[in-house]
């Protein structure tokens, strides 16, 4: 128990110094996952919305694949992924493994499924009359779009911090197509998997508060963005 | 005198898998008109309704409006949707203020300097000049439907397609919606209003579709000569 709270005040220590190599981790984690939802948002949302709002030949299909995505394991990504991008893999050319590229890659693979399964129910849920109002007041299809994504914008916010902290925890993609390398690729969760099993459990402690401070933050804000939501409806 | 339409259709068809809503139906719009669309609950109304808003597509049929020639239907429909406003049963406000609503359907096609003195005389036209920045999401059902007609207003439609405009609404909101609607008429526009109360509608229509199993059953005309207007002729009455 002693050893624990050692640890524990050891991490305090680490994160109110200041510690360079602890934020640079921190710096990582927040730099990697951020790309990945950035680069993801915009065609998930796309696919979501033609999910939701058109009818095409294999859409009921695709809704389902989309959903199963969902509970694939990280690891199954990660090691897809590795295949893939490997020496020996069809992508290997592309020299992207063990890159922080590498690890974005894999937490795109991981954010999509989550903001197109979670975008489509907001937006098959959404009132259809927003995007006919939109429409018969003369707004193109691009302008009822945004009309569109603008009413259902709580929902979509929740599909995106949901996703955020899903790929902002995750150990498994990261780890294989990352690499682990310190001030590189080494990102919160590979960094706690590392620091544990060498048994330095002061900086695992302290990311691993980050983390859950980060878990606190996004549900309180999915909670307030949930709230808003029915409020308005 | 020859009659002035505003539009016209012909062999309009429209199914549902494999029900048919809506066959070979034909009728005209004489300009400045108003036209109730009655019907019983899945007689084709709001489906007609949504096809002339260009919402759905039929499966085939003829369109001729105005000035122009016949023409096969998606070939007019671009012309149609700029032509034709449609307001649902329960209109929509989308999310902001009222002001917000009106400046929308103002788009970027008037200037921001022109826009002002439009919204000023459309929140006068509904008489909701102090509403103006109230989140139209707070609104009655009949605040919203004034706004959703002043929103339309703003588009200077030629036709307004309404679904039961005054459904759900109490005696003094439905004379308000009843007042906005004739002051639209008097202007010239013409209106087609879907209803399963004529008798609200009685001092403002004056041309009548009735709607069973998908056909123009029947046609009434000139159900208030003293409302109307000198170009009323129309309707064909042998599919009935």
């Amino acid at each position: 128990m002693s050893a624990l709270l050692e640890a524990t005040e050891k991490a305090l220590e680490l994160l109110i110094s200041g510690d360079e190599a602890l934020w640079q981790i921190i710096a990582i984690s927040f730099k990697v996952s951020g790309s990945a939802i950035l680069i993801a948002t915009p065609p998930a949302l796309l696919i979501a919305f033609a999910l939701a709002y058109l009818r095409f030949p294999g859409r009921r299909v695709l809704v389902s694949l989309f959903s199963t995505l969902l509970s694939v394991p990280a690891v199954v990504v990660g090691l897809t992924l590795y295949l893939l991008l490997s020496n020996r893999g069809p992508l290997g050319d592309w020299r992207l493994l063990f890159t922080q590229s590498a690890m974005v890659v894999g937490q795109i693979a991981l954010a999509f499924p989550i903001l197109v399964a979670m975008g489509h129910a907001a937006l098959q849920s959404a009132d259809k009359r927003a995007w006919e109002t939109a429409r018969t007041l003369g707004a193109s299809p691009l302008r009822a779009f945004f009309v569109v994504i603008r009413e259902t914008r709580f929902g979509l916010l929740a599909a995106l911090l949901a996703a955020y902290g899903r790929i902002i925890a995750e150990v498994g993609a990261s780890m294989m197509l990352g690499g682990n390398i310190l001030n590189y690729t080494r990102n919160i969760p590979t960094a706690i998997a590392l620091e544990t099993s060498k048994g330095e459990f002061a900086q695992g402690i302290a990311l691993g508060a980050i983390l859950l401070l980060l878990a606190f933050t996004l549900n309180g804000l999915l909670h307030y963005v949930q709230g808003k939501g029915v409020q308005m409806s | 005198m020859k009659p002035e339409y505003h539009l016209q259709v012909s062999q309009l068809c429209k199914s549902h898998g494999r029900r048919l809503i809506l066959n070979e139906v034909e009728f005209s719009l004489p300009k400045g008109s108003c036209t109730l669309l009655t019907g019983e609950n899945g007689a084709g109304k709001t489906t007609l309704l949504r096809i002339l808003a260009s919402l759905e597509k039929p499966d085939r049929g003829r369109l001729r409006l105005a000035e122009q020639s016949w023409q096969p239907w998606r070939k007019a429909r671009r012309m149609l949707q700029q032509r034709v406003m449609y307001l649902h049963q329960h209109p929509y406000m989308f999310d902001g203020t009222v002001e917000y609503n009106l400046r929308f359907a103002l788009g970027s096609r008037v200037p921001q300097r022109d826009a002002e003195p439009l919204i000023e005389k459309a929140l006068r036209l509904i008489g909701m000049e102090s509403f103006r920045k109230t989140s139209a999401r707070t609104l009655s059902g009949g605040e919203r439907q004034r706004v959703a007609l002043a929103r339309a207003w703003l588009r200077s439609p030629q036709v307004m397609l309404l679904d039961e405009p005054t459904a759900n609404l109490d005696y003094e909101s439905r004379q308000r919606t009843l007042e906005l609607l004739q002051r639209l008429r008097n202007d010239g526009m013409t209106l087609v209003i879907a209803s399963h109360d004529p008798l609200h509608f009685e001092g403002l229509t004056e041309q009548r579709l009735h709607l069973q199993a998908g056909r123009v059953e029947a046609v009434e005309l000139n159900m208030n000569p003293a409302t109307q207007p000198a170009n009323v002729i129309l309707m064909r009455r042998d599919y009935a």
